[in-house]
């Protein structure tokens, strides 16, 4: 499939997840995201999925306790000052997980983006947005970066007999993965201007046309929207 | 006429202390290649900077003086209307990569300046096939080595047909016979190009004119015959020389021991070449790209296991890796070189004055020059006094005098150790090894 309509595809699928008010509804589509995101290998694929099937534990876990609506209580916990009593509703919980789906599916969304589609042709068929394009192009591509580079400063730490154990070593590296991503943008953005990016003027390579997949992908795309407010 | 000139130009960054640039007048002429030498810090890659107007206009500061390219002045023209008379490759190449495949990373410039769409595919795959990378047109570029991707931005630029083309260092991380290809090549389209080098000895051989620089002046500008004389008798370590250290057969205990080992990157398993480190010798270990250097590198420092074969290690080995940016965790140099030995401030300010870094202690490392960064991360590596010291590819952007002070420095300390340098630098190892061994290509293999 091209690029373009898998974005389509892609984006359409979030669209749904968060029109749709059923929560198996929900869950479908996110099922169908992750089973698109494990097409990845693995090696690229674990900081994606862990970060945002965590980022849904999380809310799942956490908004029933900060809401404070339902009648039948599931558990009833101590008073906290200024948040009140800590109880759980069967109302909390299935809004939670209706939540916490609808979030995992976005980011899943996102993942299957970052992971899977050629971010390249996205970028060379965006026409006039490219400049937004680019921009999200890069930013999508920082998580890779930094991973590359903090494999580069654990080896060099074990290289001068520092091992890097736990959360507290790894958040050691976080100023310098942060600091060392600000002078690469720096390099890069005078690389991009040396290059003539902003000059007007500017002409695109010829791009391979659609074929009937992207087609039905795109009249899917639309389909699964309407769908998502009609009857999911 | 001049095809570029800079005429009495000084510069400097913003907030530096002193100029970069200081009264700086050059021409530049059609299809002559300059050799563009001096040592770190004197200015050569802000000059290629202001040829290619990002100095001022990218980076700011106070600019004096006049630069005009293609008879453009570079402060109205900004760097992007100069694409095309002026082509730039910069130090790093990861760093400038805007893509994930090759062939989209060529084209770029080509869409940028507005060629027309039925040329650019053609004249990119063109511009890689002159650079030998016509095979790489189909890859992703984070998959590349360094000497395939500084290949591909070569490639990038050439494709724009400049009529000036700039290289900063652009062989720093190919062996001599793809420098050598390269060169050649690059040189072949009758581009003015202006290089920047930090290994001299092949530009020189090719060069019409050197430029010297030293504190932001040019010292020298002359036909290549009268700078050889110039430089032979100013800074010799610029030219070819009788090797600085003599090799000694040495037979001390075997630290290291590396035997018909492979390591599997995924399911590409990777055969490395066999070597044995002695405690006192120094090895140089020179070859191709690709050919498994850094690989056995980490398994000699015991950062890899081998997938086959054999690797015995006796003692503590460190590992000086090729990339001096790796060595700045800390907010304090001294903190820095203190952390591989649990904080010991006393043994870092010890390992900081062993490579000319004393008195640095509260600078930030990241604050520090290119070359001072290179003796910060050696400081890193050797305060944790190593019965094994690795350094792969240690003199990357270091000027001449700055490596025959490492060499020095390694042989000084060669007694405590047993000390292996993976270097594409021949100059360099013949200085600083009592053996050199070579690594020739073998075959790689596929896990079933």
């Amino acid at each position: 499939m091209s690029p373009v309509p898998a974005v389509v595809l892609l984006a359409g699928l979030a669209a749904a997840a968060l029109l749709a008010e059923r929560t198996v509804s929900v869950a479908l589509i996110a099922a169908v995201l992750l089973a698109a995101c494990l097409q990845a290998p693995r090696r690229r694929r674990w900081p994606y999925l862990v970060g945002t099937l965590a980022s849904g534990a999380f809310l799942l876990l956490f908004s029933p306790l900060a809401a404070r609506y339902g009648g039948v209580v599931y558990w009833s916990g101590p008073e906290v000052p200024v948040v009140g009593r800590l109880d759980v509703t069967s109302e909390e919980v299935a809004e939670a997980l209706y939540q916490a789906l609808r979030l995992v599916a976005v980011g899943l969304a996102f993942a299957a983006y970052a992971l899977l589609v050629d971010q390249d042709r996205v970028l060379l068929a965006a026409g006039r947005l490219r400049r937004s394009v680019l921009a999200i192009a890069l930013a999508t591509r920082l998580l890779p970066t930094l991973e590359r580079d903090a494999s580069g400063y654990v080896e060099a730490l074990r290289g001068r007999g520092v091992t890097v154990e736990g959360l507290r070593g790894r958040a050691r590296l976080l100023s310098p993965l942060v600091a060392g991503s600000l002078e690469r943008s720096l390099n890069l953005a005078e690389s991009m201007e040396a290059r003539g990016f902003g000059r007007p003027g500017r002409t695109r390579a010829p791009q391979p046309a659609w074929e009937t997949l992207d087609r039905l992908a795109v009249v899917g795309a639309v389909a699964i929207v309407v769908a998502g407010v009609l009857w999911l | 006429m001049a095809l570029a000139r800079a005429d009495s130009l000084t510069y400097r960054y913003p907030g530096a202390a002193r100029p970069a640039l200081a009264g700086v007048s050059l021409e530049l002429h059609p299809g002559e290649l300059v050799c563009l030498l001096g040592p770190s810090g004197s200015g050569k890659s802000t000059l290629l900077r202001a040829l290619a107007g990002l100095v001022p206009h990218f980076h700011g500061g106070a600019f004096a003086g006049r630069v005009e390219v293609a008879g453009r002045d570079t402060r109205r023209a900004r760097p992007s209307d100069l694409v095309g008379a002026v082509a730039s490759v910069f130090q790093d190449p990861e760093d400038q990569v805007v893509f994930a495949g090759v062939r989209n990373e060529v084209e770029f410039g080509l869409e940028n300046v507005g060629v027309a769409p039925a040329e650019i595919g053609p004249r990119a795959l063109q511009a890689l096939g002159v650079m030998g990378a016509g095979h790489l047109a189909g890859r992703r570029t984070h998959e590349l080595s360094a000497g395939e991707l500084q290949r591909v931005c070569v490639a990038a630029a050439l494709a724009l047909r400049p009529r000036l083309l700039l290289l900063d260092e652009p062989t720093s991380q190919l062996d001599p016979e793809a420098a050598e290809t390269l060169l050649e090549r690059a040189t072949r389209l009758g581009s003015a190009v202006v290089i920047s080098e930090q290994r001299p000895a092949l530009p020189l051989e090719r060069c019409d004119r050197v430029v010297f620089m030293d504190g932001g002046r040019i010292e020298l500008d002359a036909p290549r015959d009268a700078a050889l004389a110039w430089l032979a008798a100013e800074h010799p370590t610029f030219l070819a020389h009788e090797p600085a250290h003599v090799g000694r057969n040495l037979e001390g205990d075997t630290l290291v021991r590396v035997g018909s080992a492979a390591y599997a990157y995924g399911d590409r398993v990777v055969p490395v070449p066999d070597v044995e480190l002695v405690r006192g010798e120094v090895i140089a270990l020179t070859g191709p790209n690709g050919v498994g250097k850094t690989t056995l590198a980490k398994l000699a420092a015991g950062l890899l296991e081998p997938a086959s074969g054999r690797v015995e290690r006796n003692g503590r080995a460190a590992y000086l890796s090729q990339d001096p940016g790796r060595y700045v965790v800390e907010d304090r140099v001294l903190d820095e070189v203190a952390l591989g030995v649990g904080g010991d401030r006393d043994r870092a300010r010890c390992a900081l004055a062993r490579v000319g870094l004393a008195g640095f202690d509260d600078r930030h490392p990241r604050d520090l020059s290119s070359g001072e960064r290179e003796r910060l991360a050696l400081a890193s590596v050797l305060v944790t006094e190593p019965d094994v010291l690795v350094l792969d590819e240690p003199t990357r952007g270091m000027d001449p005098e700055r490596k025959l002070e490492l060499a020095a420095l390694l042989a000084r300390e060669a007694p405590r150790r047993a000390t292996l340098v993976v270097t594409h630098d021949l100059t360099f190892a013949a200085d600083v090894a009592d053996r050199i061994e070579s690594a020739a290509p073998a075959k790689e293999a596929v896990l079933a």
